[in-house]
C-alpha cells in the first residue's frame, strides 16, 4: 500500500500524520519539545532537539505503525509554523536557538515601523502586518541588539528550512512561509528591497524561494537509509501551518471562512484577490501565486481558557488539565447567554488582530454581587469568542461571509461551537477528519501527484461533521454584549499601556 | 525556654543516637562578629527558623530566611551567615552523620529500603531548592527536643519516628512547592532544563520521577502521553541534540562528546546516533562541516 506521509514542525510539538491514497488517517505519532522564555518577550526553541525529535517521530511511526501494514511512503509533504526564525553560520551552524512567532523583543521596532510611511509600503507588498512576530522585524531587532550574531549570521531560516537543509541538503523556502515573514513582495514573488532595505540584509541571506508543490530536494542517503525509506520517496516543500489548516478546513468556496482555535487562534478565507486593508490589520499570507489565505491571528485562544482552568479549576479529583476543563465547560453551560452582564476582555497575552497591541491586557468587566465562579467560567469563554468575532467583522469590510468552520480544540466543545455560531448569526460545521492541517498536506501532497486536478478541487472533497445553526434571539443578546466589549476595548486603550508600565516596573 | 546545644561524645542525651552529631536550640540576642562562619556541611543539616531574619550562605546561593523556613543542607554544601555573623533571632536544628553523599538517610531510620531511596532521591536532585517553608516542622523539633531531653519509655523509636517524619514532610513540601500537579508542562520544562544541565549523569526512571514527585508508573505514563516519548527515550534526544550541537561546533572530539554526554562509550553514541540518523558521529560531522562545499 502506498501512503503519504505528513510532518507537521508545530510550534510546540512534531506531529506526523501517515494518510493512504484515499485521504484516511493509518498512522499518528507526535513527540513534544519545549519553548524556553529567559525573558518576558523572549520565546525560543532549540533547532535540533526539534530535528531530532521530528527523526525520532518519523522513525517510531514508520517503525512501530507504516512498515507492519507493508506501507510504501510515497511522499512526504512538510508543514511549519509561520514566523520562526533561525540565523546559521557560514557552515550552517545554528547561531543559537529558532526564535518563535511568539517572541516580542522587536516590539518596539515594530511601533516605530507601523506608524511609519515605510510601513504601509512594506505591508502593501508583503501582506504581513506590521509587528514582533514578523522575520523582518526579528531581523532588524537583531541588527540593532545582537550585532555580533548579525555579522556572523550566513542565512536566515524558518525551522522548516532548516529541518529540510538537514535532511537534503538543499536551503529553501516556500513561497508561503516566505509571504509571513514579511520579506517577500507577494505581487513578485521575490524578496522585497524595501523590506530587505529595512531589516538590513540582501536578498542571498534568505533561502532560495519555492512553490509549495516543489519536490526536487532529494532526502540524504544517509537518512533514506536509517528511516528504511526508498530512494525515490519525493519530499514536498509544504506550505505554513496557518495556509494548509485553511486548505485542510473546506472552505474553498465564496462566503466560506474558516475559524481555528489551539493555543492561539485565527479567523481564515481563501481567495485570489489580495485584501487590501488600509487599516494594515489583515494578513495576507500565499499559498500558491493564484490563491491567497487572508485573515487575522489572535493571541486570545485556547491558552486563555487553560490559564482560567490552571487557576480556578477543581484539581482535588481531577489530575488532568482537560478532566478540569471539562467539568468547567459543564458550570459555563448553566448560565444563561451573555453570562449576566459579565464581560471578559481576553488580552491575558497582548494581542495580535484585530488590535494588534502587545501592551493590551485582560479584563473582567460589569461584576455584580450575583456573580459566581461560573459566570466568570461562561465570561472568559465568550470573551475569546467575542475577540474572534471582531476579527470576522473586520474581515467582513471586504468579504462577504456566509458560513463557517471552526477547527481546534474548540471545535470539539459543542457548547463553545454553538456560542461561535450564535454570536456570529451564521451556520457553523466541524470537519469529519481531526486536523485540518494534516488534512491540507495531505491534499497538496495528492494535488502534486495528480490524483486532484488543483487545490481547489481537493478542498472540495472535504466532509463536514456537524453543522449548527445559529439562534437568533440569542444573536441579539450577543450583539448588545458585543457592542460594550468594542467600545470597552476602544476606551481604555491608553490603560493598557499604563498598566503594562506598571507591570514592566516590577 | 532554655537554650540547648547536644552535641555527639559530649552529651550523654546523644549516647543512643550516635547518628545525631548535633541538636541544638539557640536564642540569639545580639549581632557578634564571626559567630558563624561560612564552611563545609559534614554530614547532613536541617535548620528551623523560629524567629528573626536570616540571611545564610548555602551552597553558593544566599538566601533570606523567615520564621517557619527550613533549610536542609547536604554533606559538602558550604553552608554559614552571610558576612560570617547570626542575626538575631532564634533556631533550632538537627544535624545527622550520613553513610555517604547518596546514602542521606542512615539505618537508623524505619523507612523502607525504597522509601529511604525515594526521599535520598528527592534531596539529591533538588539540592538547589532545599530552603522550604514548613510551619508544621516547629512541634516535630519541639518534640524531638523533648524526647532527647526526657528519655522517656520509648524514646529512641519516638526519636527515628520523629527524624522520619521531619524527612517526609520536607520531601512532600518540596514536591508541592515545586511540581503544581494541575501544570504538568511547567514541571516537564523543570525536569528538561535539569537533565540538560546534567546529561553526563546516568539518570533513572526513578530519579526523573522522584523529580517531578511522582511514582514511576504515573510518571512515565504521564511522560508519555505529554511528549510521546517514553522518559528513557526523551533522555536519549536530549543526548543526541546535544551531540549534534558539540560535533557541529568540530571542537571536540568524540569519545569526549559522548561521555560529556551520558554515553557509556563512543562505541555505545556511535550505534545509537547511526540508528536514528544513518551517520557515524564522524560522518556526520564531516557532512556538515562541508555545508559551504555542498550548496
Amino acid at each position: 500500500m502506498n501512503s503519504i506521509v505528513a510532518i507537521e514542525l508545530g510550534t510546540n510539538a512534531v506531529r506526523i500524520f501517515a494518510f493512504d491514497l484515499m485521504g484516511n488517517i493509518i498512522g499518528f505519532a507526535k513527540g513534544h519539545y519545549p519553548t524556553f522564555h529567559e525573558g518576558p518577550d523572549n520565546s525560543e526553541q532549540d533547532p535540533e532537539q526539534v530535528f531530532i525529535t521530528m527523526l525520532y517521530v518519523l522513525k517510531n511511526l514508520l517503525n512501530d505503525t507504516l512498515y507492519p501494514q507493508k506501507c510504501v511512503v510515497g511522499c512526504i509533504c512538510f508543514s511549519g509554523s509561520m514566523h520562526s526564525l533561525l540565523t546559521v553560520d557560514k557552515d550552517g551552524v545554528p547561531l543559537g536557538n529558532v526564535i518563535t512567532w511568539a517572541d516580542n523583543r522587536g516590539k518596539e521596532t515594530a511601533v516605530e515601523l507601523k506608524e511609519s510611511e515605510l510601513g504601509r509600503t512594506i505591508y502593501e507588498a508583503t501582506g504581513t502586518p506590521i509587528h514582533p512576530m514578523s522575520s523582518m522585524v526579528k531581523i532588524a531587532w537583531l541588527r540593532n541588539n545582537d550585532p555580533d550574531r548579525f555579522k556572523k549570521t550566513s542565512k536566515y531560516l524558518p525551522v522548516k528550512s532548516y529541518i529540510l537543509q538537514q535532511l537534503t541538503g538543499s536551503c529553501i523556502i516556500d513561497y508561503s512561509i516566505a509571504s509571513a515573514t514579511g520579506l517577500m513582495n507577494i505581487h513578485s514573488l521575490t524578496w522585497d528591497d524595501t523590506a530587505l532595505e529595512f531589516a538590513g540584509i540582501s536578498a542571498g541571506k534568505l533561502p532560495q524561494l519555492v512553490p509549495v508543490f516543489y519536490s526536487e530536494a532529494k532526502l540524504k542517503k544517509e537518512y533514506q537509509k536509517a528511516l528504511r525509506l526508498q530512494p525515490d520517496v519525493k519530499i514536498i516543500i509544504g506550505s505554513s501551518d496557518g495556509c494548509l489548516a485553511t486548505l485542510g478546513a473546506g472552505v474553498w468556496e465564496e462566503g466560506k471562512a474558516t475559524i481555528t482555535i489551539e493555543d492561539s487562534g485565527a479567523f481564515r478565507v481563501i481567495g485570489d484577490k489580495i485584501i487590501k486593508d488600509h487599516n494594515k490589520q489583515i494578513f495576507n499570507y500565499l499559498l500558491t501565486k493564484e490563491h491567497i489565505v487572508s485573515g487575522g491571528p489572535t493571541n486570545s485562544g485556547g491558552v486563555i481558557f487553560e490559564w482560567f482552568t490552571k487557576r480556578f479549576g477543581d484539581f482535588k479529583k481531577a489530575f488532568d488539565i482537560d478532566h478540569s476543563m471539562g467539568n468547567l465547560i459543564r458550570e459555563a453551560a448553566e448560565v444563561t447567554v451573555g453570562s449576566d452582564g459579565l464581560l471578559f476582555l481576553p488580552y491575558l497575552l497582548g494581542e495580535r488582530a484585530p488590535i494588534w497591541n502587545a501592551n493590551a491586557k485582560g479584563c473582567y468587566f460589569g461584576i455584580n454581587i450575583r456573580h459566581e465562579r461560573k459566570h466568570f467560567i461562561r465570561a472568559t469563554i465568550e470573551g475569546i469568542l467575542y475577540e474572534m468575532y471582531s476579527i470576522g467583522k473586520t474581515l467582513e469590510n471586504h468579504r462577504a461571509i456566509d458560513s463557517l468552520s471552526v477547527n481546534g480544540s474548540f471545535a470539539s466543545i459543542p457548547f463553545c461551537t454553538q456560542i461561535i455560531a450564535d454570536i456570529f448569526n451564521k451556520p457553523v460545521s466541524t470537519v469529519s477528519h481531526g486536523d485540518t492541517i494534516g488534512a491540507g498536506a495531505f491534499l497538496l501532497s495528492a494535488t502534486e501527484m495528480g490524483m486532484y486536478k488543483n487545490l481547489r478541487e481537493a478542498s472540495n472533497t472535504i466532509k463536514m461533521h456537524q453543522i449548527f445553526l445559529p439562534n437568533a434571539n440569542d444573536h441579539a443578546i450577543y450583539r448588545q454584549y458585543f457592542t460594550v466589549f468594542e467600545s470597552l476595548i476602544e476606551k481604555i486603550g491608553g490603560e493598557f499601556d499604563a498598566i503594562s508600565n506598571l507591570q514592566n516596573l516590577k | 525556654m532554655n537554650q540547648l546545644l547536644l552535641q555527639q561524645e559530649t552529651s550523654k542525651e546523644l549516647a543512643d543516637f550516635p547518628h545525631i552529631k548535633e541538636f541544638a536550640y539557640k536564642k540569639n540576642t545580639t549581632i557578634q562578629l564571626n559567630s558563624f562562619n561560612v564552611g563545609l556541611m559534614d554530614g547532613i543539616g536541617i535548620y528551623y527558623v523560629l524567629e528573626g531574619k536570616h540571611n545564610w550562605v548555602i551552597g553558593s546561593t544566599e538566601h533570606t530566611l523567615y520564621p517557619g523556613d527550613i533549610a536542609v543542607i547536604l554533606p559538602g554544601e558550604n553552608f554559614g551567615g552571610k558576612n560570617n555573623i547570626l542575626n538575631i533571632g532564634s533556631l533550632m536544628w538537627v544535624r545527622l552523620d550520613v553513610h555517604s553523599r547518596k546514602q542521606l538517610i542512615g539505618d537508623w531510620s524505619q523507612l523502607t529500603k525504597k522509601e529511604r531511596h525515594s526521599l535520598e532521591q528527592i534531596l539529591s536532585v533538588n539540592k538547589d531548592l532545599l530552603v522550604l517553608n514548613i510551619k508544621e516542622a516547629q512541634p516535630l523539633f519541639f518534640e524531638l527536643k523533648h524526647e532527647l531531653q526526657h528519655a522517656e519509655v520509648g524514646f529512641s523509636t519516638r526519636v527515628a519516628q520523629l527524624l522520619d517524619h521531619l524527612f517526609i514532610i520536607i520531601c512532600r513540601q518540596l514536591i508541592r512547592q515545586n511540581h503544581s500537579r494541575r501544570d504538568f508542562p511547567t514541571t516537564f520544562l523543570r525536569l528538561e532544563q535539569t537533565l540538560r544541565q546534567n546529561l553526563a549523569r546516568q539518570w533513572t526512571v526513578e530519579e526523573m520521577a522522584a523529580f517531578a514527585g511522582m511514582g514511576t508508573t504515573a510518571f512515565t505514563e504521564k511522560v508519555k502521553n505529554y511528549s510521546g516519548f517514553s522518559p528513557l527515550n526523551y533522555l536519549i534526544n536530549l543526548r543526541i541534540t546535544e551531540a549534534i550541537k558539540l560535533l557541529k561546533r568540530g571542537e571536540v572530539n568524540v569519545t569526549d562528546i559522548a561521555l560529556a554526554i551520558g554515553f557509556y562509550s563512543s562505541q555505545h553514541f556511535s550505534t545509537t546516533f547511526k540508528k536514528l540518523t544513518g551517520y557515524t558521529p564522524s560522518e556526520f560531522r564531516k557532512n556538515n562541516l562541508t555545508f559551504n562545499q555542498q550548496q
